[in-house]
C-alpha cells in the first residue's frame, strides 16, 4: 500500500513539474491567449474555443419576425394586387364539386401546374362545405321526404400577377384536364370574397347596433 | 356529367384594348385598297406602312365532354386499388343497420323470443334498412346512362357530338384567293379594331353558325405568314399574316344547317385537310391532351 502511495506522489510531482515547465512556453507564444488570472489550473471552462461550442443551439435559425407577430395580424388580408397592362391582378381559381377526392386532386394539379409555369401562387385555401338536401315529393301524400344529401366542396387557389402571355396556355391546359363533375371558375379577388370566409358574429353586431343607436 | 367552365367574367377589357392598340400600331399594315397617302394625312404620327395584309383567325375548340378511356394498365391498377380500399375500409352506418336488422330478424324467428328483452329500447322500424336498399337498387336499374361512344356519330365529321373524349377543332371551308381551302375561320383586319375583335367577327360571320365562344386571351397564340407567289406580288402587298386566337366553345344555338361547310376534327385528323406549311404552324399551339 505504501509503494502505491509513493508512486502516486511521484506521478503527481512529475505532473506539476511538467506543468511548470510548459507554462512559460505557453506564455511566450502570442497565438494562445490565456486569461491572466488563470494560472496553473486547467479546470477553467474555455468553451468559446472548444470546437463543439454552440453545438446544440437552434434559436438562430428562427426568423425574428415570428416572435414579434401579434395575434391580431394573422387575420389581416393580404394586399390585393392591381392589374397592370401586362398582368392580371389577384385572381381566384375556384374549384368546386360534389366529390371531395376529385376536387382536392384537381386543386393539387392546378397548384403543381402553377409551380411548373412559375406562376406566383399567393394562397391556397378551402371554403366551408355547403350541404344541399335533395327532397322529393312522396307519391301518395303532400309530405316531402329527404332523398339525398349532397355536399359541395370548394377549394380556391389565389394567383398574383398572372402574365397575359402565359394565361391562354394555362387556361387551355386547365380546361382540357378538368374532370367530370368538377366546376372551374376564375374571377378577380375582392374584399367581399375575403370577408365571406369569416363567420358572422350576431352578438357583436347586436352590440354594435345598440352602441350606434 | 359534362363539366363546362363557368365564365371568366370581370376582366377589365379597356386596359387590354389599350395595350393591344399599341402593339397593333407597331405592326400595322394597310389593306390593298385603302389609299396610303390619305391615311398618312389623317394620322398625326407617321405610321410605318408594311406590305403585309393582316388577318385574324379563330381556333375554336370543343373541350372533351367525358373522361378519356383508360388504358389496360390503368384499369388493372384501378381495380387493384379499389379492392385494397374495400379491404381496409370500415362498415358504414347503413351497413351496420343492415346487419343489426338481419340479426334481429333471426332472433325474432327463434322460438324463445321476448320483445321486452329487446336491447336499447329502440322502436321497431317501419322501414327496414333492407327495404331501403331494395328501393335504391330499383332506382339504379331504372337509370340508363347514355352510351359513351357511338360509332355512327363519330364518323360524321361535321357533328359537334363526335368523339366526346377528345378535344376537337373547328375547320371551315373558305374562299382564299382563287380556290376554296379548308382552314381555321379567318377574317381580314379592318382599321380601328383590335385583332381579337377581328377574330370574333370571323367567328360570327361564319354562315349559319351560332357558336357561342369564350376567347381565352387578348394575345394571339400563333402566326402564319403567307407570301404571295412572285407573279402576284406588288409594291403594297407582299403577302398575308394570319394571327390565331384560341377560343373555347360554350354552347351552340340549335339552328345549325345540315350542309354547313364545317368540320370538327381531332388534331391527328387535321393533317389530311390542311396544307403542310399551314399545318406546321397551327399544330404548335393546338394541345392534344
Amino acid at each position: 500500500m505504501n509503494h502505491v502511495f509513493q508512486k502516486l506522489q511521484a506521478s503527481l510531482t512529475r505532473q506539476v513539474f511538467l506543468m511548470n515547465q510548459t507554462l512559460p512556453l505557453f506564455r511566450n507564444t502570442p497565438s494562445i491567449q490565456l486569461p491572466v488570472w488563470s494560472s496553473a489550473t486547467s479546470s477553467e471552462r474555455r468553451y468559446h474555443s472548444m470546437p463543439t461550442h454552440g453545438i446544440g443551439s437552434w434559436k438562430y435559425l428562427l426568423s425574428k419576425k415570428r416572435t414579434q407577430k401579434k395575434k391580431k395580424d394573422r387575420h389581416q388580408m393580404k394586399q390585393i394586387v392591381m392589374a397592370t397592362d401586362s398582368t392580371y391582378g389577384t385572381l381566384n381559381v375556384k374549384v368546386s364539386g360534389y366529390d371531395m377526392t376529385l376536387v382536392e386532386r384537381y386543386t393539387q394539379y392546378v397548384h403543381h401546374l402553377c409551380n411548373r409555369l412559375r406562376i406566383n401562387v399567393s394562397l391556397c385555401y378551402a371554403l366551408p362545405t355547403k350541404t344541399t338536401e335533395v327532397m322529393l315529393m312522396q307519391e301518395h301524400g303532400t309530405k316531402m321526404f329527404v332523398d339525398a344529401v349532397l355536399k359541395t366542396h370548394e377549394r380556391v387557389v389565389q394567383l398574383n400577377s398572372l402574365s397575359t402571355t402565359v394565361c391562354p396556355v394555362f387556361m387551355d391546359v386547365l380546361l382540357k384536364h378538368q374532370p367530370e363533375g368538377v366546376q372551374l371558375s376564375v374571377h378577380e379577388h375582392t374584399e367581399a370574397d375575403f370577408k365571406s370566409r369569416f363567420k358572422a358574429r350576431p352578438e357583436l353586431q347586436e352590440l354594435m347596433s345598440h352602441m350606434n343607436q | 356529367m359534362a363539366a363546362p367552365c363557368a365564365g371568366m367574367a370581370g376582366r377589365p377589357l379597356g386596359k387590354f384594348l389599350s395595350c393591344f392598340r399599341r402593339t397593333v400600331a407597331v405592326r400595322t399594315g394597310l389593306r390593298q385598297f385603302s389609299a396610303s397617302s390619305m391615311c398618312r394625312a389623317t394620322t398625326a404620327t407617321e405610321r410605318a406602312t408594311s406590305p403585309w395584309n393582316l388577318m385574324a383567325a379563330v381556333c375554336l375548340q370543343r373541350l372533351p365532354v367525358i373522361s378519356a378511356e383508360s388504358s389496360p394498365l390503368e384499369q388493372r391498377f384501378r381495380h387493384m386499388i379499389q379492392q385494397m380500399e374495400l379491404e381496409k375500409s370500415l362498415l358504414s352506418d347503413h351497413e351496420l343497420r343492415l346487419l343489426e336488422d338481419a340479426e334481429r330478424m333471426s332472433r325474432k324467428q327463434s322460438d324463445d323470443y321476448d320483445s321486452d328483452e329487446e336491447d336499447g329500447g329502440r322502436d321497431q322500424d317501419i322501414v327496414l334498412a333492407q327495404d331501403l336498399d331494395d328501393s335504391w337498387e330499383q332506382k339504379l336499374k331504372n337509370f340508363q346512362p347514355a352510351p359513351r361512344v357511338s360509332a355512327d356519330v363519330d364518323k360524321d365529321l361535321s357533328s359537334v357530338q363526335r368523339c366526346l373524349a377528345d378535344s376537337l377543332v373547328l375547320l371551315a371551308e373558305q374562299q382564299v384567293g382563287s380556290g376554296k381551302l379548308w382552314l381555321l375561320p379567318q377574317a381580314p383586319w379592318q382599321e380601328g379594331e383590335t385583332l381579337r375583335q377581328t377574330a370574333e367577327r370571323a367567328l360570327a360571320s361564319l354562315p349559319a353558325a351560332g357558336f357561342n365562344a369564350t376567347f381565352l386571351s387578348n394575345a394571339p397564340c400563333g402566326v402564319y405568314k403567307y407570301k404571295l407567289p412572285k407573279a402576284a406580288r406588288t409594291d403594297s402587298s407582299e403577302g398575308t399574316k394570319v394571327f390565331f386566337f384560341k377560343a373555347v366553345l360554350s354552347d351552340i344555338a340549335p339552328t345549325t344547317a345540315i350542309n354547313a361547310p364545317f368540320m370538327w376534327l381531332q388534331k391527328s385528323e387535321l393533317q389530311r385537310y390542311l396544307k403542310p406549311a399551314y399545318m406546321m404552324k397551327v399544330e404548335r399551339f393546338i394541345l392534344d391532351l
